[in-house]
Parts: C-alpha cells; sequence; structure tokens
C-alpha cells in the first residue's frame, strides 16, 4: 500500500490523472492497441486451428504479423502502465486487476512454453498433413488467455 | 419510449447487464476495426503480402458485419440506458458523425479499392490510412464521450 501511495503522489502522474487530455488520450490509444493488436491475435490464432486465412501459410500469417503484435504490445503496456499508476491506491486491493496481471503473467508464460515448439517452428506445421494438435492448444489457449485479458480489463472499474 | 424505458431499466438495475454490454461494445469494436485494419494494413504492404487485400477482405469481411452488429446493438443498449446524458454530450455528436463517415467510406471506397485487381499503389495506401483514421477516431470519440462531458 506505502508502494500504490507513493506511486500515486508522483508529480507527472497527479498531473496525468487530473488532466482533461491526456488521461484520455493515453487510454484512447491504450483501446486503439486492443483493437488492432487484437485482431492480429485473433487471426493468428484462428490460423492456428485452421479456420481461416487458409490461402495463406502459418508461417505468413505468424511472421508478418509478429512485429507488429510486439510494437502494439509494447505501446500497449507502455499506456496502461501510468494509466494504473496514476490510481494506484484504488488498483492495488481490486481483485479484477490482479487477475489481469496474472493473466498477463500467464500470457508471458505461454510464450515461454510454445514460442519453441509452436510459433518458432511453423514452417514444420506447414510441412504437417495436418495441424499438429500442439498448435491447436497454443491456439485456443491465447484465445483464453487475452480473452480473459480484456474482460478483467473492463471489469476493473466495476470494483469499489 | 417504452423500450427506451425497458433498456435504461435492465442496465441500471442489474449489477452486470451495463458491464457486459460495455464488454460486448469494446470487444465487438475490437474485433471489427481489428478486421478492417488487416485489410489496411496488406493495402499498405506491412503484412500479409503473401495475398492480395481483395482476398483479405473477403475471409475478414464476415468478421467484420458480424462483430459491427453487436457493437451497434450495445451501442444502442448503452445510449439508451443513459439518453439524458448522451444528448447534452459535447463529443457525442462527433463521434455519430464519424462513425457513420467511416461505415459509409468501409463499405463504398474501401471495399472498391481493396478489391481491386491492380489499384495504383499510392491510391491504394491512401484509403488505407483513411480507413485507419477514421476508425481510431471513431474509438477516441469513444472515450471523449466518457470523460468531456
Amino acid at each position: 500500500m506505502a508502494i500504490a501511495h507513493y506511486l500515486q503522489n508522483i508529480d507527472w502522474l497527479v498531473e496525468f490523472s487530473e488532466s482533461v487530455l491526456a488521461y484520455p488520450i493515453v487510454l484512447s490509444i491504450h483501446l486503439t492497441c486492443i483493437a488492432l493488436f487484437g485482431g492480429m491475435i485473433l487471426v493468428t490464432d484462428l490460423r492456428l486451428l485452421g479456420l481461416t486465412f487458409k490461402s495463406l501459410t502459418i508461417t505468413d500469417v505468424v511472421t508478418s504479423l509478429r512485429p507488429w503484435k510486439r510494437v502494439g504490445g509494447t505501446v500497449m503496456i507502455a499506456m496502461g502502465l501510468p494509466l494504473a499508476a496514476c490510481d494506484a491506491e484504488k488498483y492495488a486491493p481490486n481483485p479484477f486487476f490482479w487477475t489481469k496481471m496474472i493473466t498477463l503473467g500467464l500470457i508471458g508464460v505461454h510464450a515461454l512454453i510454445f514460442r519453441p515448439i509452436v510459433y518458432s517452428k511453423t514452417e514444420e506445421l506447414d510441412r504437417s498433413p495436418v495441424i499438429p494438435t500442439k498448435a491447436k492448444v497454443a491456439a485456443i489457449l491465447s484465445l483464453g488467455l487475452w480473452t480473459t485479458m480484456f474482460v478483467m480489463g473492463r471489469l476493473i472499474a466495476y470494483w469499489d | 419510449m417504452i423500450l427506451q424505458n425497458a433498456i435504461a431499466d435492465v442496465l441500471n438495475n442489474t449489477e452486470w447487464a451495463f458491464a457486459l454490454a460495455e464488454c460486448v461494445h469494446i470487444g465487438g469494436f475490437a474485433i471489427g476495426i481489428g478486421s478492417i485494419a488487416l485489410v489496411d494494413f496488406r493495402m499498405l504492404n506491412l503484412g500479409l503480402r503473401h495475398e492480395t487485400a481483395g482476398r483479405i477482405l473477403r475471409y475478414t469481411e464476415p468478421w467484420t458485419l458480424f462483430a459491427l452488429v453487436f457493437v451497434i446493438f450495445s451501442g444502442f443498449a448503452l445510449y439508451m440506458s443513459q439518453v439524458d446524458i448522451y444528448l447534452v454530450n459535447l463529443i457525442f455528436p462527433y463521434k455519430m458523425y464519424v462513425l457513420v463517415a467511416a461505415l459509409i467510406y468501409n463499405f463504398t471506397v474501401h471495399r472498391k479499392v481493396a478489391t481491386m485487381e491492380n489499384p495504383p499503389p499510392l491510391m491504394s495506401k491512401l484509403v488505407a490510412i483513411v480507413s485507419l483514421l477514421l476508425w481510431v477516431s471513431v474509438v477516441f470519440g469513444g472515450i471523449f464521450t466518457g470523460f468531456l462531458v
């Protein structure tokens, strides 16, 4: 709680949370990233499930969207940090916020597990006559984790 | 009027209904705009280069339509729950103008150029940039509607 109190009272974060323009602009960018970046995650996962974009190889989809997903993820987190920090004392006891953060951690774990066996092995997946189960498991878990992230993000506002 | 009262009642008096409507609204625009953005990215030559923009559009258009239906219905419900606030809001009308412009643009100019066999590259890029700007403006309009009353 002391950390939350400290964070929330950092000068520029106080100004940020009271600003008429900066706060909603940062929030809008955070949400825009959900749309741009979310669409790419959805396409990647649905392609791994073999449900769409079948005229493109898994390699095409995964590798051509990878740099953009990285940019999107970085901007999204960069915008999320001040949004959470400027209201730290309200976020600290909020169970939805912590569920969201745990989900973010699990997304990291998902990457550690599946990057070496799925996302970095797309050529192998493309050569396989049927899409291997590991790729489908990765896609379903990814869809579940990102949906949880998104819903928890929205529910943060509803806890008091 | 009866419909408005009924919608307002449910959204304002049920603990989860407003949150659910908001989740559907935001999730819907994420998928709707995200799917349009994939076509734009292709038109800008930024990704999915092994397929034409027209083909990408064919894949994503059903999602776009499906998602936009959810966005518009949930948005209508949210509007109905607090009509008085929206009627005096300074930003909300602009959000609606831009939304209408974005919708018309998407299904006319954008669709036409995306499905062209060999569009001039510059035109293709310009059309994609305008599309992204329009949709991002709608998102900003939505947030600002909530902040600048």
